[in-house]
């Protein structure tokens, strides 16, 4: 067997008949550091690469992860949850027929997660408040203190809020998401959206008026 | 924007509702606000609360906090759980007992000799044995390129690699490549 073919088998995910087959990664050498777009990992993932799909991973599970803490007020749950989504993923990926569709999709599921948890939840007293210090104050003491008691408030009043309208106004305010695939992620029209968003905000806005 | 039935459960005293406020503030930080604007207490009021939460919600944009550090691990290996390996494709050897290697290893190993031309990210890729010689394989391969640096030529360039590495690192003769062009992307 030639020397070079040797070298590249060391790397190939070997089956060989005699042996017990072993899992090696197939995909780039170490150091590889080319950033690549979603959909050309997502179609490679799609194929079984599963180093693609780490990358896919790494990239929105902390977007993921922040929409489930803020919707679920619980780390724990939150982890749960984005653990599923990303394993679902996995397995859906043959039936998601646009490649540059998978962020939208990572939303979707993750929030509908969310909203499963909730209407499984005994009621509201059992649930304890698990308030995130803010990192986005570091560096200026002098607010910090002022900034998470703020940020408490906040915390606790989304958790006051239905479901829906935590996911409306989370996924619009603090995602960024459009109306019209938040209304697709819920089940409803964009109007709709906008009148639970809009009815969102003014709560929440009554709740911040002693820091006004 | 029309009063619609959700807003009406938050209509000020003056009149107006709290996302018509909304909508105006930064009309009103621009220096624009209109005479109820200026004097009206209530509006004062309900813009100072929209934006207190308008500041927290840029804070939770910026934030960074993220899922326990072993998540990616835990993920990755319940994935690892469930990869299927089938698709074996026969590989040259002299020894008894055979050696195979699954067409998705062989579909990575080419997919990385086509990224190597500027330019170019391969995406699917489909291996299969010929029917006729089982040391020769034919490939499907569908790239995207890069709309800035794209030229013509790189496609024969990867023509070129995908038959080098097929031959040099897996051992198996390219017997027909069909490339696909199907995707530009942004960089």
């Amino acid at each position: 067997m030639p020397l070079e073919r040797t070298v590249a088998y060391a790397w190939l995910e070997l089956v060989s008949s005699m042996t017990t087959p072993i899992e090696v990664d197939a995909g780039l050498p170490v150091g590889d550091v080319v950033v690549l777009d979603d959909a050309t990992l997502v179609a490679r993932a799609r194929e079984g690469d599963v180093r693609a799909y780490e990358q896919l991973v790494r990239r929105y599970q902390g977007p993921m992860y922040r929409l489930a803490v803020r919707m679920l007020a619980s780390v724990g749950d939150a982890e749960d949850v984005v653990q599923e989504v990303f394993l679902t993923a996995w397995r859906q990926l043959v039936r998601l027929h646009e490649d540059a569709a998978f962020v939208g999709w990572l939303y979707r599921t993750t929030t509908n997660r969310c909203l499963n948890v909730i209407r499984a939840r005994k009621p509201r007293a059992d649930v304890e408040l698990d308030q995130h210090e803010s990192s986005g104050s570091a560096g200026r003491p002098e607010r910090a203190v002022e900034t998470s008691a703020q940020l408490a408030a906040l915390v606790s009043a989304l958790d006051q809020l239905t479901g829906e309208q935590r996911a409306c106004w989370l996924l619009r305010e603090v995602h960024g998401r459009s109306y019209d695939e938040i209304a697709d992620t819920i089940g409803t029209t964009s109007t709709a959206v906008r009148g639970r968003i809009a009815r969102a905000r003014a709560q929440l806005a009554e709740v911040m008026a002693p820091w006004r | 924007m029309a009063v619609n039935r959700a807003n009406e459960d938050y209509l000020l005293p003056c009149g107006r509702d709290v996302e018509q406020v909304w909508q105006r503030l930064d009309e009103i930080e621009a220096g624009r606000a209109d005479a109820h604007e200026l004097d009206c207490p209530y509006c004062r009021a309900t813009r100072e609360s929209l934006t207190v939460l308008r500041d927290l919600a840029r804070e939770l944009v910026a934030e960074t906090e993220g899922p326990s550090l072993d998540l990616t691990g835990r993920i990755m290996a319940a994935v690892r759980a469930e990869v299927r390996r089938h698709d074996l494709l026969p590989l040259p050897t002299p020894e008894p007992g055979g050696v195979r290697v699954s067409a998705r290893t062989v579909a990575a190993v080419l997919r990385f000799a086509a990224d190597g031309v500027h330019g170019v990210r391969a995406r699917h890729c489909r291996v299969s044995t010929t029917d006729t010689d089982d040391l020769a394989m034919t490939v499907e391969m569908s790239v995207a390129v890069s709309y800035r640096g794209f030229a013509l030529h790189a496609l024969d360039d990867v023509r070129a690699r995908v038959a080098a590495a097929a031959e040099a690192q897996i051992g198996v003769r390219l017997k027909r490549l069909d490339l696909i062009l199907d995707d530009l992307y942004d960089a």
